[in-house]
């Protein structure tokens, strides 16, 4: 399997390392973490994706991983055999049991994790994490100077285990706070320690209460810190992680409060220690499945970069390869856009400029540039930013299919802006025409009505005088002609009653005017934009001209509905079909007014089996 | 008899007014938008409303919408609408309830200064008044099985006059036949059509239209 894979990312142009997936050109990524204006914006140059030595990712060698196991069985058994001579007398076996098992189960684990992601620090942090609880049970040693060294570092157990919890998942301590917290814990186990030493040296009592408690409260508020801190981490931290890190806050909460328990109790000598003892030692034994489980799932990522690299290999449409890096990042939200020079923006895949989140909107945006151009950008989850890693080695990945999808948005952005200006060139035809309509309707027709007027009204006065009368209403007949006329030329300049009254009251006058019978049904509910209505009317008044011009037909039917966003407007007929669609200018005329509003218009007309004409436009 | 008149072209108007009031109409408003016409119906209730259909501020339907408002505002008040085009659809839209007390001419027919008038008087005593245009329209359009066909064109004469809102009687004035003529020709146009013949004057205009229309 591993050598399929070595070979197609080969293929890929890249190299199979141990480590991942190294691309063979080297790119640089710049991250931002804020928005336009850069809160505060990293720049990693030439970021490459190794970064440690080469012999410290090598995986332990079988024979350190048998010895070591080897070892922590030995430490186990030695382990169960001090405890049992321990002063915790009533069930000695099963607490002698526990300790061996968190020591076992540390180890183990431990080792696991560490053949797995050897370049982790994490799996040697928790194999050492087992060995703890033996050396502090050296302290039931007989022998004087190992009991006291068991007997200085009785509290390393509890310290080792908030540096392991703490540096989860990835072996290191990254927060100040943190870092604190481990710091000063080993300063208490190691300083207090060495105290007891030297108040034993001088022939005081080291071990006497006072000292003791002291270092188990300052143990207590240092574990309850480290709560603290894990569970606001929690919060922040990708969704993929949240599950198994919620279990481990859960079980960490829980051994810690048997813990305090436990102590407080001893301190008591309440009865019942015993117990909440062994429910919190059999947390903490049960703790290393679940880091173990986190840890080797966050190495998970690197085989869907893998899968991904696989993927890209069989040069997936540009539309596809958002979806494959959401799965590469596990981050279903990624959205991908593209930097367009040209236009000096961002854009999706389909040209549409797309403004980048502003910080403070929950996304985390992530530059990706391929030979020193800026290509694009993925907004993404925040929480993808807690593996730079994996980001670096996807966007990296991505590289020739971002170069594709960018060509894919680029043309896109180009073909829009021509409908764009298309659709420009229409409206302004549309508003030229509909300003002549005007000004014809305000200016000549109302005039020559106001004249016909004027001469009924001096009609009126020559009562006794038929000749002048019958001149007088000759004028008017004349008048009342040419407003016939004008009505028509008004009319075909512009229908001013759509952008007046909508589509369904102007479609009645066509279907009553028609030559055949024609069924009108339109159900658009409401008005629509208006250069949506006026080429819908164009549709309708063009399909049914051509109709009576050449279908022959004996009826038609005029459908004009709104489904889905996109009025749809089809004009059928029974006639002789075979319309053509080319060399007519009607049709293709009706096409281009279409098509400037981002619908289409298609035409069925087969030879004796009528015409239909529909016309699709988008009014969202 | 009052009228108020909103009408944005000056010349228009003013010929408007002349002409009512030359013809034993008095003119109590004249506005040059809806919302003022509005205005004077609210205030000096008007017998009738003569209302440009395309007024400012954007020209496109606010005569047709106080003409609406006052329909359902003020029931009593006649509205005739004028235009220079007339349109099936918003005849349609304008008589969609009742065609009682409403018109819609096209702006040439005050040139026929008679008509006009009667027209004007028609609508403001609850009758109607359909441009013959709009009838024609619809007496012409193409029906797949057309009963209009089967009438005599006499029948057809009388058809455009009843649904243009003439009463019997004007019906008989125009075609200068008695008004027992008139009466039987209604009666059979309605058996040929297939309507009920019972109902006012106006409630047949609207029975027509939309005979016509379907």
């Amino acid at each position: 399997m591993v050598s399929r894979l070595r070979e197609k990312c080969r293929i890929a142009g890249l190299f199979w390392s141990p480590r991942g997936l190294v691309p063979e050109a080297r790119r640089s990524i710049v991250r931002v973490t804020g928005g336009k204006k850069g809160v505060s914006t990293t720049v990693r140059a030439a970021a490459p994706l190794v970064t440690e030595p080469v012999d410290a990712q090598a995986s332990p060698s079988p024979i350190v991983v048998g010895a070591i196991a080897v070892a922590g069985c030995a430490a186990a058994a030695l382990s169960f055999d001090l405890s049992l001579g321990s002063e915790f007398g009533r069930a000695p076996y099963v607490h002698a049991t526990l300790v061996a098992w968190i020591t076992l189960s540390y180890v183990l684990c431990g080792l696991i994790a560490w053949r797995r992601r050897p370049e982790s620090r994490f799996g040697p942090l928790m194999v050492l994490t087992g060995f703890a609880p033996t050396v502090a049970r050296l302290e039931e040693a007989s022998t004087g100077p190992v009991q006291a060294i068991g007997d200085g570092l009785s509290l390393l157990p509890p310290v080792m285990l908030l540096h392991l919890f703490l540096a989860y998942p990835s072996g290191r301590i990254e927060r100040r706070f943190d870092r604190f917290i481990v710091v000063s814990g080993y300063a208490v186990v190691f300083g207090t320690g060495l105290v007891r030493l030297l108040l034993e040296g001088v022939g005081l009592d080291g071990g006497s209460n006072g000292v003791v408690n002291a270092q188990r409260a300052a143990i207590v508020v240092l574990a309850f810190g480290a709560l603290g801190a894990l569970i606001s981490r929690r919060r922040s931290s990708a969704r993929r992680f949240r599950t198994s890190r919620e279990l481990l806050v859960a079980c960490f909460a829980l051994a810690l409060v048997g813990l305090g328990v436990g102590i407080v109790m001893t301190a008591v000598d309440a009865p019942g220690t015993y117990l909440a003892r062994w429910v919190a030692f059999g947390l903490v034994g049960t703790a290393p499945v679940l880091l173990l489980f986190g840890h080797l799932r966050a190495g998970l990522a690197r085989s869907a970069v893998g899968d991904l690299f696989v993927e890209l290999r069989s040069d997936p449409e540009p539309s596809e390869l958002k979806d494959a890096l959401a799965r590469a990042l596990r981050d279903p939200s990624l959205a991908l856009v593209y930097w367009l020079p040209e236009y000096g923006t961002y854009a999706d895949l389909n040209g549409q400029a797309v403004a980048l989140p502003r910080p403070g909107e929950g996304r985390a945006v992530t530059l990706i540039d391929r030979n020193g151009d800026h290509v694009a950008a993925l907004l993404h989850d925040p929480a993808v930013e807690d593996e730079p890693k994996l980001l670096e080695a996807v966007t990296a990945a991505a590289g020739i299919a971002l170069e594709n999808g960018r060509l894919h948005a680029d043309l896109k952005a180009r073909l829009e802006e021509l409908r764009g200006s298309r659709a420009r060139i229409v409206a302004a035809a549309q508003k030229e025409r509909q300003r002549l309509e005007r000004n014809l309707h305000d200016g000549a027709q109302q005039r020559l009505v106001a004249l016909s007027l004027e001469l009924s009204l001096i009609e009126s006065k020559v009562e006794g005088n038929p000749g002048a009368r019958a001149q007088l209403d000759w004028a008017r007949r004349e008048i009342a002609a040419t407003l016939d006329e004008l009505r028509e030329v008004a009319k075909g300049i512009y229908p001013a009653v759509v952008t007046g009254h909508g589509l369904e009251v102007a479609l009645e006058q066509l279907a009553a005017r028609a030559a055949v019978p024609v069924r009108l049904a339109v159900h658009v509910g409401g008005r629509l934009p208006e250069p949506i209505e006026v080429a819908g009317y164009y549709v309708v008044s063009e399909s049914l001209a051509n109709v009576a011009k050449y279908a022959e037909a004996s009826k038609a039917t005029v459908d004009v509905s709104k489904l889905n966003g996109l009025l749809a407007v089809e004009v059928t007929d029974d006639g002789i079909g075979g319309a053509d669609t080319e060399s007519g200018t009607g049709l293709r005329g009706l096409a281009d007014r279409v098509e400037a509003l981002g619908g289409r218009l298609r035409v069925w007309s087969p030879n004796g089996g009528g015409t239909r004409v529909r016309a699709e436009i988008p009014c969202a | 008899m009052r009228v108020a008149i909103a009408e944005d072209s000056v010349l228009l108007r003013e010929g408007l007014e002349r002409l009512l009031s030359e013809n034993g109409l008095e003119v109590v408003g004249s506005s040059e938008t809806g919302e003022d016409l509005l205005l004077k119906v609210r205030s000096f209730s008007p017998d009738v409303a003569i209302v440009d259909i395309r007024l400012p501020p954007t020209h496109n339907d606010e005569g047709l919408r106080a003409a609406l408002e006052i329909r359902s505002k003020h029931p009593s008040v006649g509205v005739l609408v004028l235009s220079q085009y007339v349109e099936v659809g918003l005849a349609l839209k304008l008589l969609s309830e009742s065609a009682e007390g409403v018109g819609y001419l096209l702006k040439d027919r005050i040139s026929d200064v008679k008509e006009f008038v009667a027209a004007v008087r028609r609508v403001a005593e609850g009758g109607s008044a359909l441009d013959p245009t709009i009838v024609s329209t619809l007496l012409a359009r193409q029906r797949a099985d057309d009963p209009v066909s089967q009438l005599t064109p006499r029948e057809r004469e009388v058809l455009e006059l009843m649904a243009a809102g003439s009463s019997n009687q004007g019906i008989a004035d125009s075609l200068v036949i008695t008004l027992r003529a008139v009466e039987k020709y209604v009666s059979s146009i309605f058996g040929k059509l297939g309507l009920p013949s019972t109902g006012s004057e106006s409630r047949r205009v609207l029975a027509v239209l939309l005979y016509l229309r379907s």
